[in-house]
């Protein structure tokens, strides 16, 4: 067994529930936040997306404050 | 958006004052323990006022009491005009204010007592945890309650952000103050040995990520394209930022443990992934400077737009410097130094404080329909919390880093070529300056409070004398 084969070694017979609901859990983060990257980046969804920039600057003058 | 519309502003008018109020409180306890270090006679051999029970007064006012104001006006703010309705409810909102006060009150009192559960950033006894809980999630109730009310289809960014704050802070506070009262003022944590550390800095890291960080960005995201006149430089980015922040922060905590009894791959996973968090930390920062593409001479004249940039500039180093100090060969030498305090002030002066300070003084202008007292002073505030911070951190890196060899340097015979009292006596110098560093900022503080109160004195009788005026014409 290399040095790096050491390292990564696992004793999957060794894993308890709260362990694999771990692994799970953070894989399944991994692949939804690939996703979302993709999602964002996709130039389909730019347009959608990038319209809400100016959402602050629609509301400027409109403040009345409570005295 | 009708401009009719009214909003919920009296709570964050003076949640954002009590902000500045527990800053110059805050540092000026900072400068003062600071000081205590370079020059220990200023213990008095008074227990109560003992570097060890004022430090985590320090850190609760500067954290808790002004950052946690700072994000209860901010929040409270800025849902209510990105989603042009009123706050769900007007009393929750008041019981978070008087429930905050009372917490910072009760901490004020205890802590200097030496009534502490020995947690950092969490000294507080159990009633008092169970009072931030309570208020906590009123907090968060009325705000998630406003946001199903609002009159917008789109949540913006910024709210994404304080909403993962609330959810996070909510579970971490909880799970971290689980303990077992004894006495009234005296518990137990649940916890024990190697589990309590880890849940210990699960909470101290993601208090950083989600209370110091996440809330924080929420206000970046809304104050500084408010400021600047301008659209966020990339909305996408922004969403990449916030998911990547929030599922990322939460693996940090164990590299807070590098070499210590928790296993090694926990704190290599701790480091990888604070490594990685460099991406989302460095877009978000780089999100909130090119907003001002094409508009940097804005710089020039924009005294409030210079606090929230230069905050950018500091949260892009922290959070560089903090993943580097993650890596176990970096972490063998800076852990349990300066460098460490050093890197905390760099993000909690530079990034924290500069971007509420910038955050306040927009909505000081707005709140009370009036412009800033003296721009003058707003400039000087500038240049001394910017030079303050400055002197601050580069004297705990040299200090850190001195430490850091002193502590590991060995003679030809394998012996420790420093005693511990001699490193300590080589920092006297570095203190000093981190003491001086500290009060200049506190100074700027102090003008801040003052500028600001003058400012809504002014505004205040100004409004008084238009009203006096309407009711003699009436007559």
């Amino acid at each position: 067994m290399t040095k790096l084969q050491e390292y990564f070694h696992t004793d999957w017979s060794a894993m308890t529930g709260t362990d694999w609901f771990g692994l799970v859990l953070t894989v399944s983060v991994f692949i939804i936040l690939v996703i979302a990257f993709f999602w964002t980046y996709n130039p389909k969804n730019k347009e959608e997306l990038e319209s809400h920039r100016t959402m602050l600057l629609d509301d400027e003058n409109d403040i009345k404050s409570e005295k | 958006m009708q401009a009719e519309q009214q909003y919920s502003f009296q709570i964050v008018k003076w949640f954002a004052y009590m902000a500045v109020v527990y800053l110059v409180v805050g540092t000026g306890i900072g400068v003062y323990i600071a000081s205590e270090l370079a020059w220990p006679v200023l213990n008095f051999d008074n227990p109560y006022i003992s570097f060890g029970r004022l430090r985590p007064l320090h850190t609760n006012a500067v954290i808790f009491a002004f950052g946690g104001s700072t994000l209860m006006a901010t929040a409270y703010y800025i849902v209510q005009r990105t989603s042009a309705v009123r706050l769900w409810s007007d009393k929750l909102a008041w019981f978070t204010f008087w429930g905050w006060n009372l917490v910072i009150v009760s901490a004020i009192i205890t802590l200097p007592l030496g009534y502490t559960q020995s947690k950092e950033y969490a000294e507080l006894e159990w009633p008092i945890d169970i009072l931030i809980a309570v208020v906590w999630l009123a907090y968060s109730f009325n705000f998630i309650m406003t946001l199903s009310i609002r009159k917008v289809s789109h949540i913006y960014v910024a709210n994404w952000f304080f909403l993962a704050m609330m959810i996070m802070i909510t579970y971490l506070h909880v799970v971290n103050s689980l303990a077992i009262p004894v006495e009234l003022f005296k518990s137990y944590s649940i916890f024990s040995g190697v589990q309590d550390a880890m849940i210990q800095w699960w909470w101290g890291h993601n208090a950083v990520g989600f209370f110091l960080t996440a809330g924080f960005l929420g206000i970046m995201y809304y104050f500084v394209p408010k400021q600047a006149n301008r659209p966020i430089y990339s909305y996408r980015l922004s969403v990449i930022h916030f998911w990547a922040l929030t599922f990322g922060y939460v693996w940090l905590g164990a590299h807070h443990l590098q070499y210590t009894a928790l296993p090694d791959w926990t704190g290599s996973l701790g480091a990888a992934i604070s490594l990685a968090m460099i991406i989302p930390s460095w877009g978000g920062a780089i999100n909130g400077m090119f907003t001002l593409s094409g508009a940097w001479d804005k710089l020039r004249t924009d005294y409030i737009l210079r606090f929230l940039i230069v905050s950018l500039a500091f949260y892009a180093m922290s959070t560089f410097e903090g993943p580097v100090m993650a890596a176990k060969t970096v972490n063998a030498l800076s852990h349990y130094t300066d460098w460490t305090i050093g890197h905390v002030h760099a993000g909690a002066l530079g990034w924290v404080a500069m971007v509420s300070i910038g955050a306040i003084y927009h909505m000081v202008e707005r709140l009370w329909g009036t412009t800033i007292w003296s721009v003058k002073l707003v400039n000087l505030h500038f240049w001394m919390a910017t030079i303050g911070t400055a002197i601050y951190i580069t004297s705990m890196w040299v200090s850190g880093i001195m430490q850091g060899l002193m502590w590991r340097a060995y003679d030809d015979y394998g012996n420790l070529a420093y005693t511990f009292v001699e490193s300590v006596a080589q920092m006297h110098p570095y203190y000093a300056m981190r003491a001086a560093g500290g009060l200049i900022f506190f100074l700027g503080g102090c003008i801040m409070l003052f500028n600001i109160t003058v400012t809504i004195r002014k505004a205040i009788a100004n409004e008084s004398a238009k009203s006096a005026a309407v009711a003699n014409a009436v007559i």
